[in-house]
C-alpha cells in the first residue's frame, strides 16, 4: 500500500509547497501581489465568486461551448474517420483539407467567424469544433486502416456482411485509435474554448481573464485561471476512466 | 486503383473552382469569402510591400528564442524527472496540470507580468513547447526497457554509463516526438501572442487584417503560417525516423 501513497503524498507536498512558498514569498514581501496576487486572495475571490454565482455562470458558458464544441467534432469527426477509414478515395480527397485544418493558426480567422456567426459563444464554438476535429477524424481512420487483416477474414468467412465487419469487428479494435484521438481532442476543444474567449467577449472563463487582465486585477485573473486548471484536470483524468471501460473487451496488453 | 495524389488534387481543384465560381454566381459575397484569384494577387502585393519581411523576422526570433529555452530547460528536466523517481512523484503533479490545461490562458498574464513586447510572447512560446518536451522525455526515459539496464550494470557499468550509453540513446525517438509535439504548440502560441496584443509580427498583421476585413491577405498570412508549422514538423519527423532507425 505505501507504494501506491508515496506519490500520492508527495504530489500532495508539491502542490502545498508551491502554495505556501508563493503565500509566504507575497507576505515577506519578496514578490509584488499586484502582479503575482496570493493563494488567500484567490480563494476569498473564487469564494466571493461563487457566492454572487458569477463562478456558476462563466462556468456554464465556458463548460456550454465547450461541450458543443467537442460534441459536434465528435459528431463530425467520428463520421469523416468511418468515411474516410472504409472508403480510400475519400481519406485521399479529404487528405489535404485535414492537413490544413490541422495546422492553420485557426484563432486566426475569428473576425470571418464573428462576420459569419456573430461576436460570442457560435464563434467560441466553431473554433473549439475546428480545433477538436481533426485529430479525431485522423485517429478513427488510422484505427479502422489500422483492424488486423485475419480478424475482417475471419468474421467474413463466418459471412459477416460489410455492416457487421464495421459494427462487431472494425470499430471495436479501432477503440484504442479513436479514444486517443478524442484525448487529443478533448485538450484541443478546451484550448480553442479558452483562446477563442479571449479575443472573444462570452462571459466564459476566458473572457473573464482577458477582461480582469485589462483591469490589471490580477487576483480574478488567477482566480479564473485555477478554474480552468481544474476543468483541464478533469477532462484528462475523465477520459481515462472511459478508455478503461470501453477497451475492457481487450484481454491482452492493448496496442 | 487510383493515385493518392491525382485524389487530393483533383479534390483541392474542385474545391478551390467552386470557391472561384460561387462568389461570381452571386452565391456568396466575396466580401466574407474572398476568392482564389484575389488570394493570389494578395500574395503577390504581400510579397512586394517590405512587412511582411519585418514582421516575419519578428515572429520568427520570438518562435526560435522560446523554442530554444525549452528545449534548453524541457530536455534536461524530463531526463532528471524519469531518472529519479522521488523527484519525479515531487514535481509530476504541478506539470502534468499545466499539461492538461491549455497553456495559452497563461498569455494575459505574462503580459501583464512582461509587458507588451517580444518577451511575453517568448515566455508563451516556451510554456506552450516546454511541457510536451518534459512530458514526453520523462516518458522515454521511464520505458527503457529494464533488462538493458540490468545487461549494462551486470558488465559493470556505472550510474553514468548507464544513463550515458544506454537510458540517453534508447530514450531519443520519444524526445524527438516531444520536440515536435512542442514545435506545432509553439507555432500556435506564437501568432496568438501576437494577435493578443503586441505592435509588430505576423500575428499582429493578421489582427489588423481581419479587423479591416481584408480577407484575401489574411488568408495568405494563414497559409504562410501553416506552411511554416507543416515544414518545421515535416523536418522534425524526418528526424524522427532517422532515430527511429
Amino acid at each position: 500500500m505505501t507504494g501506491r501513497l508515496k506519490p500520492i503524498g508527495l504530489g500532495v507536498l508539491s502542490f502545498t509547497l508551491i502554495i505556501v512558498a508563493w503565500e509566504l514569498a507575497v507576505r515577506a514581501g519578496w514578490l509584488n501581489p499586484f502582479f503575482t496576487s496570493q493563494p488567500t486572495a484567490i480563494m476569498t475571490a473564487l469564494e466571493r465568486a461563487a457566492r454572487a454565482g458569477d463562478l456558476a455562470r462563466s462556468l456554464r458558458v465556458t463548460l456550454g461551448e465547450f461541450a458543443a464544441g467537442f460534441g459536434l467534432a465528435i459528431a463530425i469527426g467520428f463520421g469523416v474517420g468511418v468515411l474516410g477509414g472504409w472508403f480510400r478515395t475519400v481519406e485521399y480527397a479529404i487528405d489535404p483539407f485535414l492537413w490544413f485544418v490541422y495546422s492553420a493558426p485557426l484563432i486566426a480567422f475569428y473576425p470571418l467567424f464573428v462576420l459569419w456567426l456573430g461576436l460570442g459563444t457560435h464563434t467560441v464554438v466553431a473554433i473549439s469544433f475546428l480545433l477538436a476535429v481533426t485529430p479525431i477524424a485522423v485517429n478513427t481512420m488510422t484505427g479502422i486502416r489500422q483492424t488486423s487483416p485475419q480478424l475482417v477474414l475471419a468474421a467474413r468467412s463466418f459471412g459477416a456482411r460489410p455492416r457487421d465487419l464495421l459494427w462487431n469487428v472494425v470499430l471495436p479494435s479501432s477503440v484504442p485509435m479513436i479514444v486517443a484521438g478524442l484525448r487529443l481532442g478533448v485538450g484541443r476543444a478546451l484550448t480553442g474554448v479558452v483562446i477563442a474567449e479571449l479575443f472573444v467577449p462570452s462571459g466564459g472563463l476566458g473572457s473573464s481573464i482577458a477582461y480582469n487582465a485589462g483591469l490589471l486585477k490580477t487576483t480574478d485573473m488567477l482566480a479564473s485561471l485555477m478554474v480552468i486548471v481544474a476543468l483541464g484536470v478533469i477532462c484528462t483524468q475523465g477520459l481515462g476512466a472511459i478508455e478503461a471501460r470501453f477497451d475492457s473487451w481487450r484481454t491482452g496488453p492493448g496496442l | 486503383m487510383r493515385s493518392r495524389a491525382a485524389v487530393s488534387a483533383m479534390s483541392v481543384a474542385l474545391f478551390l473552382a467552386a470557391w472561384e465560381v460561387a462568389p461570381r454566381l452571386g452565391i456568396v459575397d466575396p466580401f466574407y469569402t474572398a476568392q482564389p484569384s484575389r488570394v493570389l494577387i494578395a500574395a503577390i502585393d504581400v510579397a512586394r510591400s517590405g512587412t511582411l519581411l519585418r514582421d516575419a523576422i519578428v515572429s520568427l526570433s520570438e518562435f526560435a528564442a522560446g523554442f530554444a529555452l525549452a528545449l534548453a530547460i524541457g530536455v534536461p528536466v524530463g531526463l532528471l524527472l524519469g531518472t529519479f523517481r522521488t523527484l519525479r512523484y515531487l514535481i509530476d503533479p504541478p506539470i502534468m496540470a499545466l499539461y492538461a490545461t491549455p497553456q495559452l490562458a497563461l498569455l494575459p498574464i505574462f503580459v501583464v507580468w512582461l509587458g507588451i513586447g517580444m518577451a511575453s510572447k517568448v515566455a508563451v512560446v516556451f510554456i506552450g513547447a516546454v511541457i510536451p518536451i518534459i512530458v514526453n522525455t520523462m516518458a522515454g526515459v521511464r520505458q527503457v526497457e529494464r533488462p538493458l539496464v540490468l545487461a549494462a550494470q551486470s558488465f559493470c557499468a556505472t550510474r553514468l554509463d548507464v544513463f550515458a550509453r544506454v537510458i540517453l540513446p534508447a530514450s531519443q525517438p520519444s524526445v524527438v516526438l516531444g520536440i515536435r509535439l512542442g514545435l506545432s504548440r509553439a507555432v500556435l502560441a506564437v501568432v496568438v501572442g501576437e494577435m493578443y496584443v503586441s505592435q509588430e509580427g505576423i500575428g499582429n498583421e493578421i489582427m489588423r487584417l481581419g479587423s479591416a476585413f481584408r480577407v484575401d491577405q489574411l488568408l495568405v498570412y494563414v497559409l504562410l503560417v501553416s506552411a511554416f508549422g507543416l515544414a518545421a514538423t515535416n523536418l522534425v519527423r524526418r528526424l524522427e525516423e532517422r532515430v527511429a532507425r
